[in-house]
């Protein structure tokens, strides 16, 4: 607070800053938004007259994250007819937003670290380019808000113009150029005193003292509270009156998930990817095509959005996500989803010293390319149909570039008015301009992929997520296990090391793999090739085999496969073992692999989880503090073992 | 070939083929991409070959039974369209009596013995005489609604239904929430799609697109205490779509939604 000297501060009556509001209005350049009624509560909303504009209210039903991003937003048109001809969308003309309430600002500025972070999301950054913030501060406290423990009461930051009501006249302290800019061409102001200084510090000081809701932790140690009441049965609690009905997310200037869909026009021609507001609460932010829901249980979901508020995103970059508004309770009809109320439950329970463990720090940090949302154009070049439920496809970008990946990396494959799904890179990474994937057949996305042909255009964003660190496998055995379409990515990897050129870098191969039944096992022919590689070993097993199948090989679970490989100590510390399968795999082959003695650190998985984005910012495939997307979906197994929602 | 629909009424208002037929110059684009069949509310032409049958209406008689049995054979899809059809809508409000209690009432001493016509039984859903595969909720539908499930089925994708309940929309509508002005709304527990028409216009959600999940009763309870509403107000909420749910006669029979609801 002190810094406010260092800021030039201006007076302006009250009639000037009606003058003011109304010359803003008048230029036509900006669509100028304030705080006004709406029936017995207050909304941020179109201005016609600085009359309308209400600096005294306690809190607006929504916050401004609704200019930045929209409850509804087109992400891009596109014709049906022509795939490529996509329009990225026009975000709205500059604007100006008269009386954000410091919480309310400091909340943008923590949206900005998640929405401007490598992988900008160009369109929140056009809209926060060109938005002008004319800050208040506050002068009637909503009896929900607890900021003044959160210490959001007052900003110093995030504004272009602050607004402080001193009884007969409102000080302006000048936050940046773009609001001086704006002052001196549109007010009628003077120079501020000493007093009136001092008069700001006092006001502010007051406002803190008129919160009656008070928090009994400091906002620091949430992140150390939570840490140690995972399990605490307050949240099985709590959650039996939740009624699911995601208003605690909609209305938090801090909650930022979304879902992405593909809308059509009737006659087909053309559509829109739209995107609208998400929220964890609501069941099927996990759902996935297999029918599949993570965090199924709503005491798991209810936890989940005061985890991500008070420790994992604290974790991941320092901050509460939580500004204390007060909306959420207002806006919770059985009143569970005050964190502040949580929080004090909790007070006098244990903390942990290990407030860190449900978040682990990103590996590959990915490039930003060109725009988050628009995918590039790319062509089929070669279709396969390999069973009954998977298809093999060649894909070229249309910019004849190779796609870069590592292996272990999936990208988002886009059908325009159906919509998108991540698929891993199941070739090894080459200079060829063309790679390939192999999808099995679930749902929307995939289904129409199966009706495609050579010659069909596709949209691809990616390379994403984190993928196999091949350079720190140099010099070691590697046992590779794939369950099922795990072998599609792990592919990937095996193309790789068996590579001429790589093959030299690595000791012993083992390959293990098991499908459900001879139908369902993909790449035989490849498989055969591998065992005939110096050094590579490769076991195939079946599940099981129906009448009529020729099989000669294994039968059983890919876990009876173990006992056949004798490791010494040196050998096991000395191995590197992937493991990539369905959920249900993970857990016993792991036991096998400590069996063998494979430390946790040489042990490495690819996880699936519900995806939208891509890039960290849709918060669909979150497990715990940990984005799938980003810091998976390859985890070093001794990362992730202790993250409870890992392995569920 | 262009995918094949037909419209079929049962007992309803017809309000929701109503709907469709209003979707005006978009209907000339609708037949763009199918061919309709059958309509009885824009054409007179009808065929029995059709891939996509869409039911309107409640199903009341034993020959309404026999007739929709015979439309499910013929047809690959079957939707239904509006709440009459989803859940049973309006119609199931006379479930609340036996169904010799409602014919006396209505027809009073009129002669309808061994008529098949006036052969009721108690209001059935779509869904509680033959599945059905995709659904069109609302009293009435919501011409969007039906317009993406329409070019979905086109374009060969499953549609896309809400599965969270209206308060989503209504709170992305910013609306002022009514049981902070003293009324019952049935929002957190209804399907979503409607975009929050009747919070979004100040009347409270009767919950026309079916309930998604059935609260525990103490929180409601709770919630009634904490916007000092009364129990009439609710049951007054749910005379209208939801008797099946809140059951005015015996009191609440509200249970904790199961996981698999
Ligand atoms: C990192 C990663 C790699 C994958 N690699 C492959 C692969 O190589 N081959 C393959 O066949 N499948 C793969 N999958 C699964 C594949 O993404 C889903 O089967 C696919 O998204 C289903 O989309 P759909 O539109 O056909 O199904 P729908 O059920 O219509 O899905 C609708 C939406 O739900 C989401 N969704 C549904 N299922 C999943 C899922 N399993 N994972 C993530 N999001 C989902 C998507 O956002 C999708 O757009 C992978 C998933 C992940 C997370
Ligand atoms: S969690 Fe609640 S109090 Fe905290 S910022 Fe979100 S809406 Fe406001
Ligand atoms: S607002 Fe309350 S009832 Fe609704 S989802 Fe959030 S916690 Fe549950
Ligand atoms: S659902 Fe409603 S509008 Fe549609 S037919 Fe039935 S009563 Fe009429
Ligand atoms: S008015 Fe109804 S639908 Fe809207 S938020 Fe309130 S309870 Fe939910
Ligand atoms: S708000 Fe409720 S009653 Fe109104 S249309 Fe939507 S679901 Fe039906
Ligand atoms: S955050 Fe959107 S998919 Fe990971």
């Amino acid at each position: 607070m002190t810094q406010s000297h260092s800021k030039i501060v201006k007076i302006i009556t009250k009639k000037d800053l009606d003058t003011f509001v109304n010359n803003l209005i008048k230029n036509e350049k900006h669509n100028v938004v304030g705080v006004k009624t709406k029936g017995i509560k207050f909304v941020f909303g179109p201005l016609e007259n600085a009359s309308e504009l209400r600096l005294d209210y306690d809190v607006t039903i929504l916050p401004p994250k609704k200019y930045f991003l929209p409850p509804y937003e087109t992400l891009m048109d596109f014709s049906l007819n022509k795939p490529f001809n996509v329009k990225e969308s026009d975000v709205a003309k500059p604007r100006i937003i008269i009386g954000v309430h410091p919480y309310d600002i400091i909340a943008l500025e923590q949206t900005d670290k998640v929405y401007l972070d490598s992988q900008k999301d160009d369109f929140y950054k056009k809209r926060r380019d060109n938005t002008i913030i004319i800050g208040v501060d506050i002068q009637k406290v909503s009896e929900n808000s607890f900021a003044a423990s959160m210490k959001t009461h007052v900003t110093e930051s995030g504004f272009d113009l602050m607004l402080t009501y001193l009884g007969d006249k409102y000080a302006v302290t000048i936050g940046s150029e773009k609001g001086k800019k704006l002052l001196e061409k549109y007010a009628k102001m003077i120079s501020a005193t000493e007093v009136d200084i001092k008069k700001i510090e006092e006001v502010r000081k007051n406002i803190a003292l008129q919160f009656k809701k008070k928090l009994k932790v400091d906002k620091e140690e949430w992140s150390s509270v939570l840490a140690a009441n995972y399990d605490h049965p307050i949240w099985e609690k709590r959650s039996q009156k939740c009624m699911e009905c995601g208003s605690c997310t909609m209305v938090c200037p801090t909650c930022f998930c979304y879902d992405v869909k593909d809308e059509v026009s009737i006659d087909l021609k053309e559509g829109s990817r739209i995107r609208t507001w998400d929220g964890c609460l609501l069941r099927d932010f996990t759902l996935i095509g297999s029918g599949e829901v993570f965090r199924d249980d709503i005491g798991k979901r209810y936890r989940h959005r005061f985890y991500r508020k008070g420790n994992y995103l604290p974790e991941r970059y320092g901050f509460v996500a939580c500004v204390g508004c007060g909306r959420c309770g207002i806006a919770c009809l059985p009143d569970i989803a005050d964190p502040c109320d949580v929080i004090n439950d909790l007070s006098h329970f244990e903390r942990s010293e290990n407030t860190g463990k449900f978040f682990i720090k990103q590996k590959t940090e990915v490039a930003e390319k060109g725009t988050i949302h628009i995918p590039q154009s790319a062509t089929i070049k070669r279709t396969e149909r390999l069973t009954e439920m998977e298809m093999f496809f060649e894909i070229e970008l249309d910019d004849k570039k190779p796609l870069g990946h590592i292996p272990g990396q999936f990208v988002e494959v886009s059908i325009f008015g159906v919509g998108e799904a991540p698929i891993s890179v199941s070739s090894g990474p080459s200079s060829s301009s063309s790679f390939e994937i192999v999808v099995r057949r679930v749902g929307n996305v995939t289904s129409r992929l199966f009706r495609m042909k050579p010659g069909d255009k596709l949209g691809i964003r990616g390379p994403l997520g984190n993928g196999f660190d091949v350079k720190s496998f140099e010099k070691k055995h590697l046992l590779l296990s794939a369950g099922g379409i795990g072998i599609i990515p792990m592919r990937s990897l095996i193309q790789y090391v068996v590579d001429d050129e790589n093959r030299k870098k690595y000791k012993d191969i083992t390959i293990l793999y098991g499908a459900k039944q001879p139908s369902e096992a993909l790449f035989i022919e490849e498989f055969e090739d591998w065992c005939k590689i110096d050094d590579v070993k490769c076991e195939l097993t079946v599940d099981q085999c129906v009448e009529g199948d020729c099989w000669t090989g294994c039968t059983g679970l890919i876990t009876t496969l173990y006992p056949k490989i004798k490791l010494d100590r040196y050998d096991s510390e000395n191995t590197v073992a992937i493991v990539i399968g369905p959920p249900i795999m993970y857990r016993y082959v792991i036991k096998c692999l400590e069996t063998l003695g494979i430390p946790a650190k040489n042990i490495f998985v690819s996880l699936e989880r519900r995806m939208k984005c891509g890039v960290g910012k849709c918060g669909h495939c979150q497990i715990n503090g940990v984005y799938v997307c980003k810091e998976g979906p390859v985890f070093n197994y001794n990362d992730i073992k202790d993250l409870p929602e890992a392995f569920e | 070939m262009k995918t094949r629909v037909a419209f079929f009424d049962f007992s309803s208002c017809e309000g929701c083929q109503l709907q469709i037929a209003n979707l005006e110059e978009e209907i000339l684009d609708l037949i763009e991409i199918v061919d309709v069949v059958s309509f009885r509310e824009v054409m007179k032409e009808h065929s029995n070959e059709y891939d996509i049958a869409v039911i309107e209406g409640s199903i009341m008689r034993p020959m309404d039974e026999h007739r929709l049995r015979k439309i499910r054979s013929r047809c690959k899809i079957l939707v239904a369209l509006g709440a009459c059809a989803t859940t049973g809508g309006i119609n199931k409000i006379r479930n609340q009596w036996p169904v010799e209690n409602v014919i006396k009432e209505v027809y009073k001493d009129a002669d309808i013995k061994d008529n098949e016509f006036f052969n009721a039984f108690q209001t059935k859903a779509v869904n509680e005489v033959i599945p059905v595969d995709y659904y069109i909720h609302g009293c009435p539908i919501n011409r969007d609604e039906f317009k993406h499930v329409i070019t979905s089925l086109a374009l060969g994708k499953k549609p896309v239904i809400p599965t969270y309940p209206v308060c989503v929309e209504c709170k992305k509508n910013e609306n002022v929430c009514l049981f902070e002005l003293g009324k019952y709304c049935l929002g957190p527990i209804t399907r979503a799609g409607c975009n929050a028409i009747c919070p979004t216009n100040g009347s409270p959600c009767d919950g026309c697109r079916g309930i998604l999940s059935k609260p525990d009763v103490e929180c409601v309870m709770e919630i009634l205490q904490r916007y000092d509403l009364t129990y009439e107000e609710l049951k007054s909420r749910c005379t209208l779509y939801n008797t099946n749910v809140f059951n005015p006669k015996d009191g609440m029979t509200l249970v904790r939604r199961s996981k698999n609801d």
